[in-house]
Parts: structure tokens; sequence; C-alpha cells
């Protein structure tokens, strides 16, 4: 049995460890490589450079109006993210706890909107905004974002799985809609916001077309636009500054995963109980 | 690159979007004119979109225009180039245009169709001090809507030291000379490869279509795509020569250029002038000398792709006269020299070559003759649709074995069924 067992695990380590170095490897390999010269990455991409440089992170600082795309970047991924866990649950929650008329309705609406694909309504959402006066704002580059219905949908969800028991109780026990909501249902939640959290923010820290599209100047640019404008050229791509920016930009989600990494392996736990 | 298909697509239906909604202002079947621009110094705010090291740089360069014009200030937002294409189409839908933007030279038909473009005044900006090639790209329907900024083109670049081993130490001169040379370097000189030309994906129209014009094929006749014709199936036939004889190498991964004509693994290669800043990165110090490029080896003649980016203004600007006056500063031949000095672009006015600063340079030399005889494909709305269609073809011929005139044959059909949008 004893052996059965080692082997058994040595198997598993082995297959993990393939399985680790697929995934880890990539981003090793952007790392170590955004410490070598331009050409050394074109003439010797694998392997230890063969001396460190930071010429890359320099070059990157020093044309990039660093501080400022980074601000814009959190603050637009901050708001986006708040909005999502206060909209998306305050309408999961009616739409799975509270009865009235056309309840089903807009459900299937939510639903509708999961099946449309963004590029569908990436311009005519351009035009709408812009004819609002809110092209090159952080108000054109948030609002879009605030709610969507992928959120809606997993705050639903989840929020079906809590026992109507819990809030009955409290109604008997003389609470109103809204205090029921912040002190019983949100507290429960903690999982689903915490996966919300994390992939929304993911998404709005990448997103790329979006705010290229509405920032018409390039102080309301976000990283990642910022940084496909020096590394990508006409005919060339200049791989040093491209990967120093790709670390650059991952740090941040890298940061946010590991804070909530905790809430959020529970959340995928939870809602695959259901 | 996952969202480059993202942003063909999404842009095409933001085009679309721009017509079916009638948000385009009316395109025009006839030629357009152009109104007066205003005498005297520009003043007011002009809005410049640029993309890349262009967009980096312009701001800085542009302060010399302002010191002429005191009362003018030139505001420039630099673009990924990635995404110019969806941002200005997208900008457009929305009529939230700048007073000037830079436009590749492949994007200018299907902008200028949408009617957001400018028609230039060309008694302000005159055609003739550019080179004919690039003048062309800026035409559509018979208007020329902005003018060239800066163009480039294709030669071969080629090992010194291999070509010598292998008889043609000048480089090749003709097709005869590009496939002799080529098999030689892999037999005598060791190379592994003789030569590296694109063998399919996006963009490799470029390296087939300079063997097309050289062989006296035309991609466009009376406002229709001639595809389907003697001469290009015969340039198809010799580009796939170089995959069937096995000289030149049909799965090369991005970025192993480089290094394998560095090592000496791959003789010679088809690129632009770009690529000369490449090398010398990768080979370091003492690689300039072992290398040389020669232009478009001759069929019928040497006929080069011209590309590069032209620049525009849109109807909508609020500041057109003074956006004129900018595009024609950047037009002066001396400007052209110092811009050249300041990104490297290669100047799209002929005059500008024969500053010293160009004209010193040998390999810069060789492209500048090239250009004055490059083309460029038509400035048709649907040309980077039937550009993609060719691009599709080119691979199953080099890669897949296909018979090159059937290939030719499909890519007419589906030009066809696209038309020209004109």
């Amino acid at each position: 049995m004893a052996r059965r067992d080692l082997v058994a695990r040595i198997v598993l380590y082995a297959v993990l460890l393939a399985a680790l170095v697929v995934v880890v490897g990539p981003f090793l390999w952007m790392l170590v490589s955004s410490f070598k010269t331009e050409g050394e990455i074109r003439s010797a991409p694998t392997g230890w450079p063969s001396h460190w440089t930071f010429t890359n992170y320099r070059d990157l600082f020093s044309r990039l109006n660093f501080p400022q795309y980074f601000a814009n970047s959190a603050i637009v991924a901050l708001l986006v993210t708040a909005g999502n866990l206060l909209f998306c649950s305050l309408i999961g929650y009616a739409l799975a706890k509270l009865n009235f008329p056309g309840r089903k309705a807009l459900f299937l609406t939510v639903l509708g909107m999961l099946m449309v694909p963004g590029m569908v309504t990436f311009v005519p959402q351009f035009v709408l905004i812009s004819n609002m006066g809110l092209a090159n704002s952080y108000a054109g580059l948030v609002l879009p974002f605030l709610a969507g219905p992928f959120g809606v949908f997993l705050m639903r969800q989840f929020l079906l799985a809590i026992p109507d028991d819990l809030i009955e109780a409290a109604r008997v026990d003389g609470a109103g809609e809204w205090r029921i909501f912040w002190r019983i249902v949100l507290p429960l939640c903690r999982p689903a916001l915490a996966t919300l959290g994390i992939l929304t923010f993911l998404a709005s820290w990448n997103n790329f077309l979006w705010p290229l599209v509405v920032a018409t100047t390039d102080d309301k640019y976000t990283l990642p636009v910022a940084l496909a404008l020096y590394s990508i050229g006409q005919n060339r791509i200049y791989f040093g500054l491209l990967l120093a920016g790709a670390v650059v930009v991952v740090l941040p989600v890298l940061i946010v995963f590991l804070v909530l990494q905790k809430h959020f392996l529970r959340g995928i736990a939870t809602t695959g109980l259901k | 690159m996952n969202h480059r298909s993202f942003v063909a697509v999404a842009a095409s239906a933001a085009l679309a979007l721009s017509v079916a909604a009638g948000c385009g202002r009316g395109s025009s079947a006839d030629t357009e004119t152009a109104k007066a621009v205003s005498e005297g110094k520009a003043s007011g705010d002009i809005t410049v979109w640029a993309m890349g090291t262009e967009g980096e740089k312009l701001a800085e360069f542009a302060k010399a225009f302002t010191a002429e014009n005191p009362d003018a200030k030139v505001s420039v937002t630099a673009v990924p180039w990635d995404a110019a294409h969806q941002k200005i189409a997208s900008a457009i839908a929305a009529k939230q245009t700048p007073d000037v933007s830079m436009i590749g030279t492949t994007m200018q038909g299907e902008f200028a169709k949408t009617g957001a473009l400018d028609p230039t005044p060309t008694d302000l900006i005159g055609k003739d001090a550019f080179f004919p090639g690039a003048w062309d790209t800026t035409v559509v329907d018979g208007t020329s809507f902005g003018v060239p900024w800066y163009v480039e083109t294709r030669g071969i670049y080629y090992r010194t030291d291999l070509a010598a081993k292998a008889g043609f130490p000048d480089g090749p001169k003709t097709w005869d000379d590009l496939t002799a040379m080529a098999a030689a370097m892999q037999s005598k000189a060791g190379a592994k490869w003789g030569l590296n030309v694109q063998p399919g994906k996006t963009g490799s129209w470029q390296s087939v279509l300079p063997f097309a014009w050289s062989n006296g094929a035309e991609i466009s006749a009376d406002g229709k795509y001639t595809f389907d014709t003697p001469a290009m199936t015969e340039a198809l036939t010799y580009y796939q020569s170089f995959f069937t004889k096995k000289l030149a190498p049909d799965n090369l991964p991005q970025g192993a250029l480089e290094p394998a004509f560095v090592k000496g693994e791959i003789g010679a290669f088809m690129s632009g002038p770009w690529h000369v800043g490449i090398l010398n990165e990768a080979g370091g110090k003492d690689f300039a000398a072992k290398y040389s490029v020669v232009g478009m080896p001759a069929g019928k003649s040497s006929t080069s792709f011209i590309g590069g980016s032209n620049i525009a203004v849109f109807k909508d600007a609020r500041n057109r006269d003074a956006a004129w006056k900018f595009l024609a500063w950047l037009s002066k031949p001396e400007v052209q020299v110092k811009w050249y000095q300041t990104a490297t672009d290669l100047p799209a006015v002929q005059k500008a070559w024969d500053d010293p600063a160009l004209s010193g340079d040998k390999l810069l030399q060789v492209f500048g003759t090239q250009l004055k005889s490059a083309k460029a494909p038509p400035a048709f709305p649907t040309w980077e649709q039937v550009a993609a269609v060719f691009d599709t073809e080119v691979e199953k011929v080099c890669v897949g074995g296909e018979d090159p005139a059937a290939a030719l044959k499909s890519v007419q059909q589906q030009a066809d069924a696209i038309g020209t949008g004109a």
C-alpha cells in the first residue's frame, strides 16, 4: 500500500511539475528576457542574459509618462471594480430574492446580453459616449463598464444558494430591505465578490481597445495603450521594451491576485458546489 | 496578437456602420476640389494624431514650426500602430477626429471613401515634389487626400562574404542571379538557406508584388483588380520556386531571421530600410561590413513596393487652414531631412535626397534609387480585404505547394466578389 502511495505521489508530482513548467515557463522567460539587450533577445532568445541590463526598464520609464498612465489605469480599474461589486450584487440580489413583475424577462435580458459579442456594440457605444460629451474623460472610460451581464449572472447564481429562511428571519426581526442586503446578504457573498472583483479588475486593467479609442489625447491613456505605443512599430517590434512593459503591467495584477486568492479559491469551490 | 483580428472586425463594423447609419458625409463619386487655404501665418491649436515613433517625436519637432508661426500650437497625440486603424475608424464614425492624422498608405483608400478626409489643396502642396509612387497612394478617385510624409521600400539584403563565395560579390542583379546566388550560397558557402522571403501570412503581398511589378504585371486596370494574368502567374511561379527548390525556409519563426543571418545560416533576405538598425543591433559593431543591400533583382524591370505613411487633414478639422500650413511645412525638403535625422524616416520629397545626410549613405542610396520607380497598390477602399485574400493564397502556394495559376484564379474570383469599393 505504502509503496503504491509513493509511486502515485511521484507520478502526481511529475505531472504537476510538468504543468508548472508549462504555466510558469513563459512568464519566467518574459522576466529574464526583459533584462537582455534588444540585440541579445534577437540573437539568443533563450538562456540567461550574458550580462543583466536595466536599459529596457530605463527606456520604458524615461520615454513614458509612467506615473500618469499608471494612475489612469489604477483609477479606472478600481472604479470599474467597485461599480461592478456594488451594482452586480444589487441587481443579482433583486433577481434572485425579490419578487417583482418582469423579473423573469429582466433575467432573460441579462442572459441575452451575455451572448452579444463586445465588438458588435463597440462602435455604437463609442458614438453614444461621444454624443454624451464624454469622449476623452474618466467618465467615458469608466461608465460603460460599471455593471456587466456576467457579473449580474454570477451574483444571481450565487445568491440563489443563500437560504430564503435567513432573509425572512431578518425580515421578521424588523430589518428593512437595505439593512438585509448590507448586513445579511453581502457578508455571505464574500467569495463571489472576490471572484467578481478579480475578474473585473483583470479585465479592466488589461482593457486595450476602449481606452485607446475613447482617450483622444495621451494624458488619458492607460498602461496597456501606452505600452503598445512604444514597443510595436510600423515594421518592427521592440521586444526588449515590450517584455519590460509586460512585466510592469503584470505586477499589479499579480499582487491583487495574491491578496484575494484565498477568497478566490473559495469562490470557485463554492460556485462549483451548486 | 489576439486583438489584431478583433481590431479588424470592429473596424470594418465601424465603417459599415458609418455608411449604414448615414454618418459618413456622402461619399463622392466625382473628383472633389479643395477649398483654398488662407494666406499668412498659421494660428490656433492644431491637433495631430501620429503613430509610434512619429507620435513620440513630432511634438518636440513641431516646435520649429511654432517658432515660425508664434500664434499656432501643435498638440500631438501618439497612437499605437497596432490599433491605429481602429482608432481612426471609430473616430470617424463618432465624429471625434482631430485636425490632422497620420494615415498608413494602405488605409488611405478606405478612409478617403468615408468622406472624412479633406482634399489636398494642390496649389499649396505640389504633387511633383514627391516620389510619384508615394503621391499615388494619396489619390482616390482622382482626388488627392493628404500628402506623403515618409516612405520605405524593399530590397535584398545579402551577406557580402557568402555572396562572394557564391560568385556574386555585388549581389544579384536579375531573377536568374537571385536563384543562382541562393543555390550557390547553400552549395558553396555553407548557408542553410540561400534566401528568406515571406511564405504567406499578413503582409506577404508586399514581398510578392515587387516580383510581379518587376515582371510587368499590374494588380488593377480600368477600375478592376487583375490578378489572373500571365505576368502575375509567372511572377508567383518564380516566387514559389524558392520554396520548391528548398532555397528558402517556409516556417521561420518570428525573430529567427536576424540571428540566422548574423550566423550566416541565411544568406539573403528581402526587407525594408528599418532592417539596417535591427541587423546592426543583432550583429554588433563590426557586422555592418558583412552585409549589403541591392535593389529588386530585375525581371523586365526592377520595381519595388513603396510603403510608409501619409498625413491628412479631416473635413471636420476645427483649424483647417493652419493644419494644411503645417503639412506644407512638413513637406519642405529641409524639414524632411531634419525629420529623417530625428526619426530615421525616409523623405517622401525627392529633393531631400540630395542632402549629404542621405546621399552620403551607401545603403540609403540603394533604397533612394529604388523609390523613384517603386509602386503601391491602388488606393481602393477594399484593398486591405483583398490583400488578406492574396496573403492566404500566397501561403497555400509557398507552403502547401498549390498551383500558382489556380491560386491567382481564386484570388481573382474573391477580389471580383469583394469589388474595388470605388
